[in-house]
């Protein structure tokens, strides 16, 4: 497709019709554009543990900035597909114990365990997908929430402790080998570990931004919204919905995979239906509409649960903080800022905001 | 050879006999209509012709092939596109991101030409749920006549209309269908339009053919009047 320049909206009914292109979805132009924003504010991350300088607050960091990962996962689905998904941690999860028990049990190194981890979750995406991404609404959620805590019951089990360690969890076991030049007291470091997976989770946040804006997301935006009339213009409506399904599980398993290295200890918590809950309302408090929503929402909700923590009535605090946000700002909290910078632009220039 | 014809169709939803043995076929650039009383079976033809509907029995052949069992999809990539009585749009989107939407599946060439032709100029640029419900129609309508489909099932696409709004858009139907060659089916409740905009019509009544013809047979026969016209014939 070519490059075009944007079409100017004319509200004189006389005006001539100008000529139109094809251009469903981003052009090359916006991807380019998107890019720098990406580099930009992947180097700009970078700064953030001379900074903040503190190895309690840059802990706190690098858990909002893992969960950040689930919360994207669910707000890409719930945001393109309309449906929220409660099985996330198999993936996010199931991700985290693939890479511990191939550094120990099979002695992989931490390229290998990675690179596996990684595909064989997102595989596992999509065999789950083929089974759930026809379901809508309270279906869909049962479903996938009946898979997170069936994968959740495997690992658990007595017969599979040799692998999964049952409730004990699992060690890595790197030795003295390195990832990506770090060897296991600097992953275990946040303020070394910050790097890495700042730049992961905004080059993660970048792909879902050009996804949510290319063809691809067009196509999932009609499918959510008539998927009977995209059957009727000629579309499959079920390969769409299964890629996106099958996308956010990749990248919830590239946040497992970096959670495996980090914390170099897995345990079943990490497959709980609690820990799905925490990437939900992470991303719904920030809000779901928006793609920085969940992205946002993560880094205050683990911010919040460790001031709450500290007051020791962590789910009751948890429990208020997301009421009172849910009514007052039902959009979330990046989502209803976006509104409000929306309205204000427009009350300048006089013009109604594209939607 | 018809471009577009079902014979014997029928389908019942239980004991329910929504439609037996209807019989119809439908020529390139003919506007084919079809009335009939409220429960005459009109939504279910259509239904039942674009693939939404099973049939209990009878066959669709499309350029002589048999497509009774083929799929919406299918259907539509083979050239057989539909519009729906109760407005079926996508509502958060601008009009010209769902018309490239589906421009961009079958192929169209010529979307301006759609564009003009159903006024939609205008209104390009405003998202869907904020138009006129006219407007609604005519991008309902637009959405069905992309990427030069040689088969229109049009289920009633004045429903809701005002009368003027009404007559400009059968007038467009009947102009598009012509231009372009399009064999098209026409269900519609009005029945004045139905008359000046069709070339054939049937009348359904009770989910059986009650007369076949032109207006002017249709409008003499005696059947028609009793069972569906009354008075105002």
């Amino acid at each position: 497709m070519t490059v075009e320049a944007p079409l100017l909206l004319s509200d004189d009914p006389l005006a001539p019709t100008p000529s139109r292109r094809l251009k469903l979805g981003i052009s090359p132009r916006g991807v380019a554009i998107g890019a720098v924003v990406a580099v930009v504010a992947a180097v700009a991350g970078l700064a953030v543990p001379s900074i903040v300088n503190d190895l309690y607050w840059m802990g706190i960091l690098v858990n909002g900035l893992l969960l950040a990962f689930m919360s994207l996962s669910v707000g890409f689905m719930a945001k393109h597909l309309g449906l929220i998904s409660l099985g996330q941690t198999a993936f996010f999860g199931g991700s985290a114990y693939l890479v511990c028990i191939a550094t120990s049990s099979w002695e992989w190194s931490p390229y290998q365990a990675v690179a596996f981890a990684i595909l064989g979750t997102t595989a596992m995406a999509l065999a789950m997908g083929v089974l759930v991404v026809r379901a809508t609404g309270i279906g869909f959620m049962m479903l996938t929430l009946a898979m997170g805590q069936a994968i959740y019951q495997v690992v658990i089990q007595e017969w599979a402790r040799d692998t999964t360690g049952s409730f004990d969890g699992v060690a890595a076991n790197i030795g003295d080998q390195t990832f990506l030049g770090m060897g296991v007291s600097d992953l275990l470091d946040p303020t070394v570990f910050w790097n890495l997976g700042w730049i992961v989770l905004v080059a993660v946040t970048y792909l879902l931004w050009v996804a949510g804006r290319s063809r691809f997301g067009v196509i999932l935006e009609g499918t959510r919204e008539n998927t009977e009339r995209m059957r009727f213009s000629g579309y499959n409506t079920f390969l769409p919905r299964l890629a996106a399904f099958v996308f956010s599980g990749f990248v919830a398993a590239v946040g497992g995979a970096l959670y495996g290295l980090n914390s170099g200890y897995v345990s079943p918590e990490l497959l709980n239906f609690l820990k799905a809950g925490d990437g939900i309302i992470a991303a719904i408090v920030g809000g779901l509409g928006v793609l920085l929503g969940p992205f946002v929402g993560a880094f205050l909700y683990v911010y919040a649960q460790a001031e709450f923590n500290n007051s020791g009535n962590l789910y009751l605090y948890t429990g208020i903080a997301s009421v009172l946000v849910l009514v007052f700002l039902p959009g979330g909290i990046v989502g209803t800022i976006s509104t409000l910078s929306r309205r204000l632009w427009s009350s300048r220039t006089g013009r109604k905001p594209q939607a | 050879m018809s471009l577009f014809r079902a014979t014997s169709v029928s389908v019942r939803y239980g004991q329910l006999r929504a439609l037996e043995n209807v019989d119809i076929a439908l020529e390139p650039g003919v506007v084919h209509g079809v009335i009939g009383p409220n429960g005459a079976g009109k939504s279910t033809f259509v239904d039942a012709l674009s693939g939404r509907t099973r049939l209990t029995s009878g066959n669709v052949e499309f350029d002589g092939a048999d497509i009774t069992h083929r799929s919406v999809r299918w259907r539509r990539k083979a050239g057989i596109s539909r519009s729906f009585q109760k407005t079926s749009v996508f509502n958060s989107m601008t009009v010209s991101q769902q018309l490239e939407l589906v421009a961009h599946r079958n192929h169209e060439r010529d979307l301006d030409g759609i564009v003009d032709a159903l006024s939609l100029g205008p209104v390009m640029d405003r998202v869907c749920s904020e138009v006129a419900y006219g407007t609604q129609r005519s991008v309902d309508l637009a959405m069905a006549l992309i990427g030069n489909p040689r088969v229109v099932l049009l289920d009633e696409p004045c429903a809701g209309l005002v009368h003027d709004e009404s007559v400009n858009m059968l007038q467009h139907v009947r102009d598009l269908c012509r231009e372009r060659g399009v064999g098209a089916l026409l269900v519609e409740h009005d029945v004045d339009g139905v008359f000046r905009t069709c070339d054939v019509i049937t009348v359904l009544n009770l989910g059986t053919v009650l007369c076949h013809g032109t207006p002017d047979e249709v409008r003499k026969d005696d059947a028609v009047i009793k069972a569906y016209l009354g008075s105002a014939a």
